[in-house]
């Protein structure tokens, strides 16, 4: 008689892993249904579960590879990346490294990053609200002081940069979009600003200085530095459209 | 964030509610049916912000709310996850929920999470794990749980405690109330060939504080809790055995997957509702 760690361990296994040793032996088995068969029921819903999950967060990468290879990938995807969380939507977040390391899918290149995409956005979506900027204190700041603040950007913001256009990627496999469906894979890559400031998650193209500034920014960095960081990347960057554009627009919530 | 005094009472009604699925958060807001209480999953509001608090805070104001765990796993024997705990802690605080339940279940094993509501063995040593998991539990959220019987398709040959003893015995010994899954007890019941009547029979009556409605799947050799359809004629049949032997009870109709639109929901919980009060009417 297997003691209780025993028989959930074996139990897993049999599920994930199609190893049905001793757990078959531990289970009633009636003519309609063997051990094995009522295994497999829960072994369907397990799968079923997870597939659900990852469908539901990346619905551009199961359109762009279809249902039976999305499938195959989820069922791959967790054995190699097992759930780690009694809460689902925790599950699914490595899906765009598996997809580059995984043969089959490897060659699609751009599919990590519109994995990533998708899960940046899922993620904002759940993340928490925030005040906006206090603007009058800012206003307060005297201007030799300003090159020293550090900003905080919003909790339900994300930066996600692509040598690949995933935004045209993304925006061709919408619902409802009827246009041109071809994406020139060499057309160049995108920076995007993944925000959530009220209810809906959008998506914003990030100029290659305003990339960094922000990158710099959410790391840690004083607005001095990252301003001459920002500037390596892009000579002509106006800074202080960029800060209005993010102080007003409320991607940047908070400064010290 | 709301004040918490404009918001309805905590407690849930002896009515009928229904599980809040997103699809319908938005028309409950805009139209205000009359709901008598609702429940959510726990898990679904472990996210820090957004969208689905927004909603939840929104429906609080007008409607009692229980909070519904799936994930908790509390049977496992792997350690507990105290961020769960933490998480759901939180929840409680935020909204004030009129009940807290988790379910008779395992999820869990060296490190990796199945996500499902999964089997235990019947056993005395599974019961004082879980009786044992259950004090910690409510140690930690400062409050009663309520532990639902979940369905099965397979039975494991080393168990010695029918379930219905199993579960009798884990509320009376680690003191949480009994959520029970009357459509469980119908599903687990055909599948496994013991008598449902029977089951509710041993269930003690004052221990069970809430009572969950949903339809299964018969398609295949065993019937598979889906929560994907209506309630069956046969387990309307079991639920007003249940009520008459337990009294008016809150009771939920459960829909998860297909969800259909409001109206079939509401009219589900009609039929419960004319139930209750039918028995209510009996007893006066």
């Amino acid at each position: 008689m297997p003691s209780l760690p025993e028989l959930q361990a074996a139990f897993a296994r049999a599920v994930i892993d199609r190893d049905e040793a001793h757990i078959e032996e531990w289970i009633s088995a009636t003519p309609a249904l063997d051990a094995s068969a009522r295994i497999a029921i829960y072994r369907n819903n397990v799968f079923g579960n997870y597939r659900n999950t990852l469908r539901q967060v990346y619905p551009v990468v199961l359109g762009l590879v279809g249902e039976a290879f999305f499938d195959r990938a989820a069922e791959v995807y967790v054995a190699r990346y097992p759930s780690r969380s009694g809460d689902l939507n925790d599950f699914g977040g490595q899906l765009g490294d598996f997809l580059a390391e995984w043969p089959p899918s490897a060659h699609l290149v751009y599919l990590r990053d519109v994995a990533k995409l998708e899960w940046a956005m899922e993620s904002a979506f759940h993340a928490a609200d925030a005040a906006p900027l206090d603007l009058q204190a800012l206003a307060a700041v005297s201007a030799d002081m300003f090159s020293t603040l550090r900003f905080d950007l919003h909790p339900a913001s994300r930066i996600v940069d692509s040598p690949y256009p995933i935004l045209r990627i993304w925006e061709v496999n919408q619902p409802g979009y009827n246009g041109d469906q071809t994406v020139q894979l060499d057309a160049g890559g995108d920076a995007l600003l993944v925000i959530r400031r009220d209810s809906a998650v959008e998506l914003e193209p990030l100029s290659p200085g305003e990339l960094v500034l922000l990158q710099d920014l959410a790391g840690g960095k004083s607005l001095g530095e990252a301003h001459v960081h920002a500037l390596e990347a892009e000579p002509a960057l106006d800074l202080s459209a960029v800060l209005q554009r993010h102080v007003l627009g409320g991607t940047l919530v908070a400064f010290r | 964030m709301t004040t918490h005094a404009e918001r309805a009472t905590a407690a849930i009604p002896a009515r009928a509610g229904i599980g809040l699925r997103a699809p319908h958060c938005r028309e409950i807001i805009d139209t205000r049916p009359d709901i008598a209480w609702v429940e959510v999953h726990s898990e679904n509001y472990f996210g820090d912000g957004g969208q689905p608090h927004q909603f939840l805070e929104r429906i609080r104001r007008d409607h009692p709310l229980s909070l519904h765990g799936v994930g908790l796993a509390i049977g496992s024997a792997a350690p507990v996850d105290r961020g769960h705990l933490d998480k759901l802690a939180q929840l409680i605080e935020r909204y004030e929920p009129g009940l807290v339940s988790e379910h008779l279940c395992w999820g869990a094993a060296a490190g990796r999470h199945l996500n499902d509501l999964l089997p235990l063995p019947y056993t005395e040593e599974a019961l004082a794990h879980v009786c044992a998991r259950i004090e910690q539990t409510q140690a930690h959220l400062g409050q009663q749980i309520l532990i639902e019987n979940v369905s099965s398709y397979l039975q494991f040959r080393h168990s010695t405690i029918p379930e219905w003893e199993f579960l009798a015995e884990v509320s009376a010994r680690s003191g949480c109330a009994i959520l029970l899954d009357v459509n469980n007890i119908y599903v687990s019941a055909v599948n496994h060939g013991f008598d449902a009547l029977s089951y509710l029979n041993a269930i003690p009556a004052a221990a069970v504080r809430e009572i969950h409605l949903a339809g299964f799947d018969a398609s295949g050799p065993c019937l598979i809790d889906t929560h994907g359809t209506a309630v069956s004629d046969d387990v309307w049949t079991l639920y007003r055995a249940a009520i008459a032997r337990l009294g008016p009870r809150p009771t939920l109709i459960e829909w998860d997957t297909d969800i259909p639109p409001l109206g079939i929901l509401l009219a589900e919980a009609a039929k419960a509702t004319q139930i209750l009060e039918h028995v209510h009417a009996i007893a006066a």
